[in-house]
């Protein structure tokens, strides 16, 4: 166990993380492991018992263990964490070893049978290494059909209909997982305790930049794009925000569960079901949509009618 | 015995001829003298032609902005006073928002036919500007600008800008995220003036961005001021018409002292009466079923927030076309900076466009040497320069149009940002180059062609006994028959070879 | 139907059974009731208007109503002008709208001979007239323009941050040095500002963590971005937009107004798109509490060029 919680501490210095910040928590936590470490044990928050992997934060309820609710198994391993907002659970151990075979079947041509990115041909780097990325970032590409890619080469893998089941997905999450077990694990979110308002208010500033404001999507730079997010379901929506897939980036720190619960709340009410009170939505795409149909259908209809109103040329 | 006899029949007499409708119009002329002028008010002749009723489009769109606008301002708080929602619409429900805003999303869920009345005030500036556009393409493809009616085409172009301005104003009133970028981005611009910039954008904006006088100041000028100089410019607008009376195409008994076509009184009246009232219908059928400008989906107005896939609304997209193919010169030397990647797009641009179109009539009298009053409108086909360089103009403005949209097309047509706005970089140079020569080549086939650009009437062949064939117009209608279109000859040999070809072996086919 | 009846003739004088008259319309009858269909369809849509009015309907029931009523009375109302009233054509004659030439020198001779000579006689008065009129003109403008808003002065060239302002995000929390994964954008502020309307539109900062390590994004620039935190101005040197829009494996940050990219690594340089100058970056540093502070203001202006801009 001494090892459990002085490896990270050592990694972080290791990295050259020379603040004094660090140097005072590790001189801390090392102290209070000796007096404090049955209590450390069972509360579960103080200091993290994991390997802070360059996707996660130390921010307290922000997608990672440390947070208000940790639970573990018999191992004293983490199977769970979260708050009132989002609930980080693990895959279920059972799914392993019917992970593992989905993953031989379905990517370990690209992607390595050690899923290191290595493939057959032993090109190393060929491929993304997928190892310690977490169950979240697994389950989302897999989830959403992006993988097993349909071309490799392309830009960026589009969502497609999936080609494994919600629980096939899961299981090679689960697998991938259990060779370097790692976070975020897969977020489940409790809208009921999401505020639509706050929710709409982080979208604009955070997502509306890409996504749009209507969450439609949109062309974004040299051939790549941002997908709609009208038919994405929450848990999803959850897993893009804090893993940050291909060109998305990832929001760890800079937004709570909390946060991050009312932005999923306000995505899958709002913008996957508007009211459009005003008639047809005209495709979310704003003036320019409304400016062929003002022209085709205003303006052109009435030169039309005009048409038969008027005379024409004997 | 009595002098005054009652009976129905004297009080019929003394009424006199045209009864009680009569005794009011003597009364009237009494005060205001109007019967002789009342009378040749109703027999003016105006002439048929549909292509004259696109500028009807854009005054009765007009009459509906006035309309829906008087109902929206009595809602309306221009106000950038900081409040907290609380209304129906859940997603904006506790947050704070300028009144404005506020008050346009309480107009449009609160307020019983609010939202009707917004969307169709939205859908009627969209139809009147795009009206001004093909009513003021049909003037300058006949040549209606010509004397004496430059005046009226300067009125007529002044409209134009005044209606895209207003349209501006107006959709930034209700300062949600989208319209508000419109306005950063209007601040830049006038920042990016040379000298002056700094000064006009503070004084315009009471400080810097973005302050919290620029929606009561839109206000002001979207309500009051410009709709009183639209008001005038109309009215002038109109005048001239009624007194220059209106031009017509040549044809049977037209000429250019006379004015051919249906009296005011009935007939006209009626027909554009009725037009308005369509026009109202198809805006309100717009404001039924087409959403548009959804701002409570935006959220309000803040400086740090963006929405991807901005275009302003479709009558400023050629500026906003022209501001994303601008290449980034910038001129930054000796403690200064002049924006020429704003400037030029944003400022010179469309000021030399519309520059160009209000001098327009004299460039083309100094090329023509013309200086005749004509009343008689010419077949664009007819004029072949004159239309080439109008199609030139539309087809570069169009590509304009097209570039502001760079994002939705790269997203329908799946393909890389990038290589679209490159590719309409060489495209707004290209197509204006090439449509010039096209569509000169085009307009000298029509007036090559028989009966070109008119409405073909089909022929009846007949065969006689000795096998002659004959061909004679066959109207379609029993009253249709048209007179000065003949009928196209059948061709009936070949041509021995002619000197005209000069090669032999070249046979030239009558048609 | 022959020709002649498609000559125009004038209004007045016409018998009164001149087939000029006559309705256009060959089956008058039927076209007239077709008409009172479309009024009485259009009534009823607009009696419509105004039940589903009552009953507070929404919004497109009172669109589709008062559309479908306007247009069924505007098609009855063409139609009779149309196909059921005189149906011409008439012809009016144009009056030359110049007046005889007498009438033109007279005009002329008005105001040039009484004008002009007025104004000859009393040349000192019309220069002076004309010089107070002039400076009318000017001054006139004064409280038009310059009451407007105050002088942009010094305004521009800087922004709220100062050495050893705290970055915070848009609700006023300290940022600290272990928030963001590689590869996480936030909007910052200085602390104080977050909620004022310059702190948004002037001090406004994307916050990016491009590694766990110090990060040099140009020469100069070492101490800039500590543990990997790189801080643009978030204002697009094109037209103020912000820049929001970050692609963290082609780095770029995109303006979403009109698609300028700017890189990430190398000082936010703009490599495609028309905005001329990079994002100013603004300098970071971590305190001993583990909270990133800025080191100073930033280097130059931020936002759109304007003249004064050094």
């Amino acid at each position: 166990m001494d090892r459990a919680v002085l490896g990270p501490v050592l990694a972080e210095v290791g990295t050259g993380v020379t603040s004094p910040l660090f140097k005072r928590c590790a001189a801390l936590s090392i102290v209070s492991l000796f007096a404090l470490g049955p209590v450390l044990l069972f509360a579960g928050g103080a200091q993290a018992s994991y390997k802070l992997t360059p996707y996660q934060s130390s921010r307290k309820n922000a997608g990672t263990p440390n947070s208000t609710m940790v639970k573990k198994n018999s191992d004293g391993v983490i199977i769970a964490y979260g708050d009132s907002s989002i609930t980080y659970r693990a895959p279920s151990s059972a799914l392993v070893t019917l992970g593992a075979a989905l993953f031989q079947q379905n990517c370990a041509s690209c992607h390595g049978t050690q899923a290191n990115g290595v493939p057959a041909n032993g090109t190393s780097g060929a491929y993304p290494d997928l190892v310690g990325l977490g169950p979240a970032t697994i389950d989302f590409w897999v989830d959403s059909g992006r993988m097993p890619a349909a071309n490799p080469r392309s830009i960026e893998a589009n969502r497609r209909v999936p080609r494994l089941t919600h629980d096939q997905a899961l299981a090679v999450s689960a697998w991938v997982n259990s060779l370097s077990p790692s976070f975020p694990l897969i977020p489940y979110p409790h809208l009921k305790n999401a505020n639509v308002a706050d929710g709409a208010a982080l979208f604009a500033l955070n997502c509306a930049s890409c996504h749009t404001i209507e969450g439609d999507g949109d062309a974004l730079a040299l051939g790549t794009f941002s997908p709609s997010l009208r038919k994405i379901p929450s848990i999803e929506v959850a897993e893009a925000i804090r893993t940050g897939p291909a060109n998305m980036p990832r929001f760890t720190g800079n937004l709570s569960d909390a946060q991050v619960n009312d932005i999923v709340k306000y995505v899958t009410t709002e913008i996957q079901h508007p009211n459009n009170p005003g008639g047809f939505g005209l495709g979310g795409l704003g003036p320019v949509a409304e400016g062929f149909v003002g022209l085709a259908f205003g303006v052109g209809v009435l030169a039309l009618v005009g048409f038969w109103v008027g005379e024409r040329d004997d | 015995m009595s002098d005054v006899i009652n009976t129905k029949r004297s009080k019929q007499q003394a009424l006199g001829r045209y009864g009680r409708v009569g005794k009011t119009l003597d009364e009237l002329d009494d005060r205001l003298g109007v019967a002789r002028g009342g009378r040749t008010f109703m027999d003016k002749i105006f002439p048929d032609h549909w292509s004259f009723m696109l500028g009807e489009i854009a005054l009765y769109s007009f009459l509906i902005l006035l309309v829906t606008g008087v109902f929206l301002t009595l809602y309306f708080i221009p106000s950038s006073a900081i409040v907290t929602y609380h209304g129906s619409y859940a997603p904006l429900d506790g947050q704070k928002m300028t009144q404005a805003f506020a008050s346009t999303v309480n107009l449009s869920f609160a307020v019983r036919g609010g939202l009707l009345m917004r969307q169709m005030h939205h859908w009627a500036c969209d139809i009147f500007v795009g009206a001004i556009v093909i009513h003021m393409a049909r003037v300058f493809f006949t040549g209606a600008f010509r004397k004496p009616r430059e005046l009226n085409w300067i009125v007529g172009s002044t409209l134009l800008i005044l209606a895209i301005v207003n349209g501006f104003l107006g959709y930034s009133l209700p300062d949600d995220l989208v319209s508000g970028t419109g306005i950063r981005i209007a601040y830049s611009i006038i920042l990016s003036i040379p000298l002056v910039g700094s000064y006009l954008a503070f004084w315009v904006f009471g400080g810097n961005f973005p302050g919290t006088t620029i929606i009561p100041r839109f206000f002001i000028l979207h309500c009051l001021i410009v709709p009183l100089i639209i008001i005038g410019l109309v009215s002038a607008h109109l005048f001239l018409l009624v007194r220059q009376k209106h031009t017509q195409f040549p044809g049977k008994g037209r000429t250019e002292q006379n004015v051919v076509g249906s009296p005011m009184f009935p007939v006209f009246m009626a027909k554009t009466t009725g037009f308005l009232f369509i026009v109202g219908g198809i805006t309100a059928l717009l404001g039924a079923f087409a959403q548009v400008n959804p701002i409570w989906q935006f959220g309000p107005y803040d400086a740090a927030r963006i929405s991807y896939a901005v275009q302003p609304d479709w009558y400023m997209g050629f500026l906003d076309g022209a501001l994303r193919i601008w290449p980034s010169w910038s001129f930054h030397s000796w403690g200064h900076t002049i924006p020429f990647e704003v400037l030029i797009p944003a400022v010179v641009l469309p000021g030399l466009i519309f520059n160009l179109v209000f001098v327009w009539p004299i460039i083309e009298r100094k090329f023509t040497n013309d200086n005749a009053i004509h009343n008689l409108l010419d077949r664009p086909s007819n004029r072949p320069k004159r239309t080439a360089a109008g199609v030139t103009m539309l087809s570069f403005l169009g590509m304009l149009f097209i570039a502001s949209s760079t994002d939705v097309l790269a997203k329908f047509f799946n393909v890389s940002l990038n290589d679209v706005l490159v590719s309409m970089r060489y495209l707004t140079v290209i197509v204006p180059i090439l449509a010039f020569p096209i569509t000169y080549r085009i307009c000298h086939e029509i007036q090559a062609l028989h009966g070109g650009g008119r409405r073909k009437t089909p022929n009846v062949v007949t065969r006689s006994e000795e096998g002659e064939y004959s061909a004679t117009p066959s109207p379609r209608y029993v009253d249709d028959v048209p007179s000065h279109l003949e009928a196209t000859p059948v061709p009936t040999y070949i041509h021995e070879e002619s000197d005209e070809s000069g090669d032999s072996g070249v046979r030239v086919v009558d048609r | 139907m022959t020709d002649e009846h498609r000559t125009p003739v004038s209004l007045s004088g016409l018998p009164a059974n001149d087939p000029h008259l006559q309705p256009a319309a060959r089956n008058p009858k039927l076209v007239e009731r077709v008409i009172s269909v479309c009024f009485v369809v259009g009534t009823l849509c607009l009696a419509g208007f105004g039940a589903c009015y009552w009953i507070d309907a929404q919004p497109w029931k009172l669109g589709a109503t008062m559309g479908g009523g306007l247009l069924f009375l505007g098609v009855g109302i063409v139609a009779w002008g149309k196909y059921l009233m005189p149906r011409g054509p008439f012809v009016e004659e144009r009056h030359t709208l110049a007046n005889s030439e007498a009438d033109r020198q007279a005009f002329a001779a008005a105001i040039v001979e009484r004008g002009g000579g007025v104004v000859q006689r009393r040349k000192l008065l019309g220069g002076l007239l004309g010089g107070g009129m002039g400076i009318f003109g000017v001054v006139a403008l004064f409280p038009l323009l310059r009451s407007l808003g105050p002088l942009p002065k010094d305004t521009l060239q800087h922004t709220d941050w100062r050495s050893g302002s705290y970055v915070v995000d848009q609700s006023g929390r300290r940022v600290e040095v272990g928030d963001l994964a590689v590869g996480s954008i936030e909007t910052v502020f200085p602390e104080g500002t977050e909620n004022s309307d310059r702190g948004q539109a002037v001090d406004q900062t994307v916050l990016i963590r491009v590694s766990n390590e110090a990060f040099t994004t140009m020469k100069g620039r070492e101490t800039w971005a500590p543990h990997g935190y790189v801080a643009y101005s978030k204002v697009c040197t094109h037209l103020g937009c912000p820049v929001g829009l970050y692609e963290q494996e082609l780095q770029l940050l995109v303006c979403p107004c009109h698609q300028s990219m700017f890189n990430v690594t190398n000082g936010a340089v703009p490599q495609f798109g028309p905005a001329p100058r990079p994002l100013p970056q603004l300098p970071l540093y971590v305190d001993s509490s583990g909270y990133l502070r800025s080191q100073s203001d930033y280097h130059e202006a931020v936002g759109p060029g304007f003249w004064e801009r050094k």
